[in-house]
């Protein structure tokens, strides 16, 4: 059977809490061809994983741990410290705790294609089908709103008139 | 010579009051004027520095709500705002970043300390560029990792990491967001969750 695969495109800015429902497209059931056996799952393509954002103090607090084996091989790396070290581990590490806990979940990882910034090889960006909405919206700064919509937002109270700032 | 003494004591008070009033406020005590630029002029041989007044901006006429207390309550936007609403919290600090007093503004007590924290998260998240703390002339600032952030309860260089997370019964969570804002309207319709 000729195999359907895609190839999806999900463009990080600043989000990471809310991939699930983005790389569900691995396990392809929105597919009304889906069988358990049956291998038709997509390829998903993530890339800007270097400007991921985490809520909360959770490049400080959160703590990947793994152990080598052998004795006093216990590591104990920080969120900042392991982006530091490999910027995509941390959406890779987040995806595989999200997929479902069976021997499919190898395979589905190979389907994963991780970049942390935009350059992407030449034959999988000529594959590229759908771009997939962001999870989440990024907020704007200060300086990227214009002039005009500065000026529709009414001033909240006037300051007295003595007063230096 | 008792007495003396009970008429030195409180004589010295004094003189500490009048030594250090002077000389400790003569240049805080100036005329406070409204907000000012500084033009300079240069005409020949002299220059001419001066600081014209510029406009105090003033309240939106029209406010729906005009029998509040504060402006929030006034603008009806109790429940309504958060760390990305940079042009509501822009109203409220000072050019360097931080807040404005509570008696200038005239918000009530609870909304000028929600708003101090939205501040406090939006400049973590990096919304304010322009209002960073001024650096002494000539100092470059070492280039640290950037790291996005949003919705930072705590400083960063205060948080320790979480080496034992505890058992299923005894977690131990990461803290997100304030619970100041825990009132929040969500129009999504799921609950907001203060601790992953």
């Amino acid at each position: 059977m000729e195999s359907l695969a895609s190839l999806n495109l999900i463009r990080l800015e600043n989000q990471l809490q809310k991939l699930q429902n983005q790389f569900r497209k691995l396990i392809p059931l929105h597919k009304p061809i889906y069988h358990q056996l049956s291998d038709c799952g997509d390829h998903v393509v993530i890339m800007n994983t270097r400007h991921i954002a985490f809520s909360g103090n959770k490049w400080e607090q959160k703590v990947y741990s793994s152990h080598t084996g052998y004795p006093g091989g216990f590591k104990q790396v920080t969120a900042a410290q392991l982006h530091q070290k490999d910027p995509v581990a941390i959406v890779k590490l987040a995806i595989y705790g999200m997929l479902p806990k069976n021997l499919h979940r190898r395979t589905l990882m190979q389907r994963l294609h991780l970049f942390p910034d935009e350059d992407i090889p030449e034959d999988i960006r000529k594959n590229l089908v759908e771009e997939l909405p962001q999870p989440r919206k990024v907020p704007k700064r200060l300086d990227e709103y214009t002039q005009e919509e500065i000026e529709a937002f009414p001033r909240l109270w006037s300051p007295p008139e003595d007063y230096r700032l | 010579m008792a007495a003396l003494s009970v008429l030195v004591y409180p004589c010295r008070r004094l003189l500490w009051g009048l030594l250090a009033g002077p000389i400790a406020t003569s240049w805080a005590r100036l005329p406070a004027r409204g907000f000012r630029e500084v033009v300079e002029i240069q005409e020949g041989k002299t220059t001419i520095v001066e600081g014209r007044l510029t406009g105090t901006p003033k309240e939106s006429p029209n406010p729906p709500n005009p029998s509040g207390q504060c402006p929030i309550c006034r603008w009806n936007l109790k429940h309504k705002y958060g760390y990305e609403d940079v042009l509501l919290l822009s109203q409220f600090i000072r050019p360097l970043g931080g807040m404005l007093p509570r008696r200038i503004t005239g918000l009530c007590l609870e909304e000028h300390r929600k708003i101090e924290e939205c501040v406090k998260m939006a400049h973590r998240a990096g919304l304010f560029p322009n209002h960073r703390p001024r650096l002494p002339e000539g100092f470059v600032p070492k280039s640290k990792p950037q790291l996005n952030r949003y919705l930072t309860r705590w400083s960063p260089r205060s948080v320790k990491p979480i080496y034992n997370k505890g058992h299923r019964w005894n977690k131990v969570r990461m803290a997100v967001g304030s619970p100041l804002l825990k009132d929040n309207v969500s129009y999504s319709g799921r609950p907001l969750v203060l601790y992953h």
